[in-house]
């Protein structure tokens, strides 16, 4: 079973994860700020990363540059309600973007793709 | 006693008197006149002066002293007034020269008036005359310009012209720069082309002239092993003067003057003319360079005010950008999450809601409201986004690749197959990528939306006059004039296409950098849009 980390400010928006991801059969940890998430990648293993770009103290784009820098393996995918950071070159870092929607399908979507790619990286070496 | 001469007689009868020519018969009746003016030069006068010598006259003896003194002085008197007339025409010929040399600021008229003076009859009179010229970076003289006949041919041809016009000498030089300046500044190419020399080379007599600041006379150079033969071959003449142009101690360049084709000798009182006239041409040659690079140093002064002015609006730009960003974003945040709470939790209940449940309803209607909210978010911020476009210069068969790529899931859930057509040589076009690549993607879903039961999306590029049109088909039912009209009005809504901004958008973002949207329904079932976009387009 596949372990997500998920990183969203608002508290509604973590539970929206944390039950319709549970129901796509992943375990799903959530953290509030980017310090949370520092610790709780820190404490655990987990082999994707779902971050908003909008946080309190650090943004995403931060937040990313750090899991890049520190943990190059972990594949992030931005999840946010601006569609303008797509162009901008420091979110291309990111294994995948995608806009927040009600429908949640997309990221699904996209972290099922992430995942596949990262599981087919690793059998290939 | 008879004399053969008539200076014994107070009047004489017309035509007694050989030297009397036409329009001097007054000296007929005019004794003193006649006497002074062409018995003294007569040799009858002069046989009857022996005579009276041999017949024992007193005064016969000292008659030819006074003659002979006479003469000389009459001689002298006449040499003094012909160089006085030719004083006079040349300061008068300067002046003329002068003027137009002081005022002008035109490079070409300077050089017309320089080179015509040197080579017109009712100027100095030479054949032929080069101008070389220092180079910008003050290294080499350069061959610049050569006026004259190539051949005895030209110059009878152009010497009987002259002759016939009666220009001023201003007027020939005007004349000169209107019909000839441009083909004399290839006429002698060939020779100008030798003509290079460096200004180190001081040995060379260009810089031996320019250093010494006088003019050199060049005479017999084929024959002399002194002198540079190599320049007399080139020019192709043994007498030559080397003129040289200092301005303010700047060494402007080289004059050479010669008499090609008459092969008249070069006198002192020729070089001392020219002498004169170097003076002020050089000076005006100067000044007229100068001026000449301060145009364009005034020139690229304008380009680069321009640049700056464009940047200054764009940084303008920007920072309205930068606040609608600030805006949309805010209204992107505060939006966008609350709807994905409600619409996501929705979704869930509705999940796990029985298919029985009169709930259920509800929760759908929750979930469609919520996406069509969604849409319209999506719709508003790009339309704002739209606002600022970012133009650069792209090729448009890679734009249309790369947005088809992007849609080829949506394609082939919808049965579409995509035709690309696409013209290889397309010029680039001045666009902003992400909103004409919105634009594509744009009429392609509505295209797509036009052919619920699958079919034929043909996408094409050609160019066509000025621009570049990229047309989009389909080949699903035909849009009714209502529902065409519908599309590209903002918000508004037809049964046929639902609501939106999408083409409205589309047709606003093209409008807005000059470029246009037309939509055309065949009536047998299909739509063709064309977007025409500007390839010259220097500014939006």
């Amino acid at each position: 079973m596949a372990k997500l980390l998920v990183v969203d400010d608002e508290a509604n928006i973590r539970l929206l994860y944390a039950q319709e991801l549970s129901d796509e059969g992943y375990e799903v940890v959530t953290a509030a700020t980017a310090l949370e998430a520092v610790e709780k990648l820190e404490a655990g293993s987990f082999d994707l990363a779902v971050l908003d770009i909008k946080l309190k103290n650090e943004s995403g784009i931060e937040l990313l540059q750090r899991i890049v820098k520190e943990r190059h393996t972990l594949p992030v995918i931005l999840c946010t309600a601006f569609s303008c950071y797509k162009d901008d070159f420091s979110a291309w870092l990111a294994d995948g973007y995608v806009v927040k929607s009600s429908d949640m399908q997309e990221l699904k979507d996209e972290i099922n793709r992430v995942l596949t790619k990262k599981q087919k990286g690793m059998s290939q070496e | 006693m008879d004399w053969e001469c008539c200076w014994s007689k107070d009047e004489i009868a017309p035509e007694s008197c050989p030297y009397v020519g036409e329009g001097e018969e007054d000296l007929y009746t005019s004794h003193r006149r006649r006497v002074v003016e062409k018995c003294v030069e007569c040799p009858r006068f002069k046989n009857d002066l022996a005579r009276m010598k041999g017949s024992g006259y007193p005064l016969s003896d000292v008659l030819p002293y006074i003659l002979t003194e006479f003469q000389e002085q009459k001689a002298q008197m006449g040499a003094m007034l012909s160089f006085l007339n030719s004083k006079t025409r040349e300061i008068k010929f300067l002046r003329e020269v002068g003027i137009v040399l002081q005022t002008s600021m035109d490079l070409d008229e300077v050089l017309s008036i320089a080179m015509t003076a040197i080579t017109a009859g009712k100027g100095f009179g030479m054949n032929r005359a080069f101008l070389l010229m220092t180079d910008k970076e003050r290294r080499n003289i350069k061959g610049y310009l050569g006026v004259g006949p190539k051949d005895y041919e030209e110059a009878w041809r152009t010497w009987e012209d002259i002759g016939r016009s009666n220009f001023s000498l201003k007027e020939l030089a005007r004349d000169f720069q209107k019909t000839k300046l441009t083909s004399e500044k290839v006429k002698f190419h060939d020779i100008l082309n030798q003509l290079t020399v460096p200004l180190a080379d001081q040995g060379h007599i260009f810089n031996r002239a320019l250093h010494g600041k006088k003019p050199i006379l060049v005479e017999n150079a084929l024959n002399n092993p002194d002198l540079d033969r190599g320049l007399a071959r080139i020019l192709g003449v043994d007498c030559f003067l080397v003129m040289p142009l200092i301005s303010r101690n700047r060494r402007i360049g080289v004059i050479i003057a010669d008499n090609c084709i008459t092969h008249k000798p070069i006198t002192l009182q020729d070089m001392q003319s020219l002498e004169t006239f170097a003076f002020p041409v050089a000076f005006a040659l100067e000044r007229a360079s100068l001026y000449e690079r301060l145009q364009e140093e005034v020139a690229k002064q304008k380009g680069a005010n321009l640049k700056l002015r464009e940047q200054q609006e764009l940084i303008v730009k920007m920072e309205k950008m930068a606040l609608v960003g600030k805006i949309t974003s805010s209204i992107a945040h505060s939006i966008r999450n609350p709807l994905m709470v409600i619409g996501g939790f929705a979704r869930t209940l509705l999940k796990g809601s029985e298919e029985n449940d009169e709930k259920r309803s509800y929760l759908e209607s929750i979930v469609r409201e919520t996406r069509q909210l969604e849409d319209v978010l999506s719709e508003v911020l790009d339309y704002s986004e739209a606002l600022f476009p970012v133009t650069d210069f792209w090729d448009l068969n890679g734009l249309i690749a790369a947005a088809l790529a992007d849609m080829d899931g949506v394609l082939e859930q919808a049965g579409v197959v995509c035709r690309q057509e696409l013209s290889p040589e397309l010029p680039m076009v001045r666009i902003d990528y992400k909103q004409i690549s919105y634009c594509l993607k744009t009429i392609a879903s509505t295209a797509l939306a036009a052919m619920d039961q699958g079919g034929e999306l043909k996408v094409e590029s050609m160019q066509d006059g000025d621009g570049v049109v990229l047309r989009i088909s389909d080949s699903g039912k035909s849009l009714t004039k209502m529902a065409q009209e519908a599309l590209t009005a903002p918000f508004f809504q037809t049964q046929e296409m639902g609501e939106g901004v999408g083409l409205s958008l589309c047709k606003t973002i093209l409008e807005r950098q000059g470029n246009t949207l037309s939509i055309i329904s065949r009536p047998g079932g299909g739509n063709t849009y064309s977007i025409r976009l500007l390839t010259r387009k220097e500014n939006i």
